[in-house]
């Protein structure tokens, strides 16, 4: 049953998230609230890992968080239903490609979708800066400081996601040292 | 006729390079199909690259399964795919087990504290350049607005707030 479950919200998650690997990101989270496959820490472990290791971000977040939830068969699983719905809607879109290019509805949704996938983003941030910097209604000064240094030099570091997220274990080891 | 071991060949070397989202692919498909073997043209690759933003699913996956499937139909679609993965998959794997022994590693944990703040700051920025690129149209803001209102105040799920955008879109064309 567990495994249906799993295929059932990849899936899921295939066919509604649009925009990309990122655009994933909301629904894992949705799924830290309501399973108990991996928590929200384990999550956004998956996304830095996911960002330093070769292939497709959203990929390494379906195959790892599979991993997390049923071992090798939990990858297998979550990889093949994350693409699933994808590869059948692109084989559609090929076959009516030129009506799909120029068609007027398609272009509409898919203006409308940015500023969704957006906004919920928007929200998963908000979320992690509350329960990562701000918990317990008390202000975690060394994460707080984290934050700032980082959010000041991303800019600088041409916004690459490796060296950021280096950056990140780096200032880790430091604050946690003193 | 391209060989479909040819084709592996040349989708698995992109997914080893492959790092980050899937915009890098559209370099990487650039030097490989058009420079190197001369498979398909640019226009081509351009519309599979606006066709796969459209459509839901992971961007690098979806312009290797419109390209895989110029080369061969139905068989390099599958196969262009299949191989674009196979580098993700067998590194996350070996990653994660890996991890997993380590979990309770002070200095694993002290690593991780800083990385996870790390990721708020580039998802922050990843969503900063997005809004800039429609914050000039009104109804997209707004729509921005409603939908973050929606997701924070109501218990409504992620699937269920992209349905809505679909059916405002079409409801909102009849009139």
């Amino acid at each position: 049953m567990e495994y249906l479950i799993l295929f059932y919200e990849f899936l899921k998650t295939g066919l509604f998230a649009v925009g990309g690997g990122y655009a994933t990101i909301p629904f894992l989270f949705q799924m830290t609230k309501v399973h108990n496959w991996f928590n929200q820490n384990e999550l956004i472990n998956m996304i830095a890992i996911s960002n330093i290791t070769p292939g497709p971000v959203g990929i390494n977040m379906a195959t790892y968080s599979g991993f997390k939830t049923l071992k090798i068969t939990g990858s297998f699983i979550t990889t093949f239903a994350i693409i699933l719905g994808p590869f059948i809607l692109t084989l559609i879109t090929i076959y009516f490609l030129n009506k799909f290019k120029n068609s007027k509805t398609l272009n509409q949704i898919f203006i409308a979708l940015r500023p969704t996938s957006c906004a919920l983003l928007t929200y998963v941030v908000l979320r992690l800066i509350y329960d990562n910097v701000y918990n317990l209604k008390t202000l975690n000064i060394k994460a707080f400081i984290i934050l700032i240094i980082l959010f000041i030099f991303y800019p600088f570091m041409k916004k690459r996601p490796s060296l950021i997220i280096f950056s990140g274990g780096i200032l880790g080891i430091i604050f946690n040292c003193f | 006729m391209i060989s479909l071991f040819e084709i592996f060949k040349i989708y698995f070397v992109i997914g080893c390079q492959l790092f980050g989202g899937g915009y890098v692919i559209l370099p990487l498909l650039k030097k490989y199909l058009i420079e190197d073997k001369k498979w398909i043209k640019e226009d081509e690759l351009l519309d599979y690259f606006s066709l796969s933003q459209c459509l839901p699913g992971i961007i690098a996956v979806n312009i290797s399964i419109f390209s895989g499937y110029k080369l061969r139909k139905i068989k390099g679609a599958i196969v262009s795919l299949f191989a674009l993965i196979l580098p993700s998959f067998i590194s996350i794997i070996l990653i994660a087990s890996f991890l997993n022994n380590l979990a309770n590693n002070k200095i694993i944990q002290d690593i991780f504290f800083g990385v996870r703040i790390s990721v708020i700051v580039l998802i922050f920025y990843m969503i900063y350049d997005v809004f800039k690129s429609y914050s000039n149209k009104l109804f997209s803001v707004i729509l921005y607005f409603i939908i973050l209102f929606l997701i924070i105040f109501t218990p409504l799920t992620p699937a269920m707030l992209v349905l809505l955008t679909v059916l405002a879109v079409l409801f909102g064309r009849r009139k």
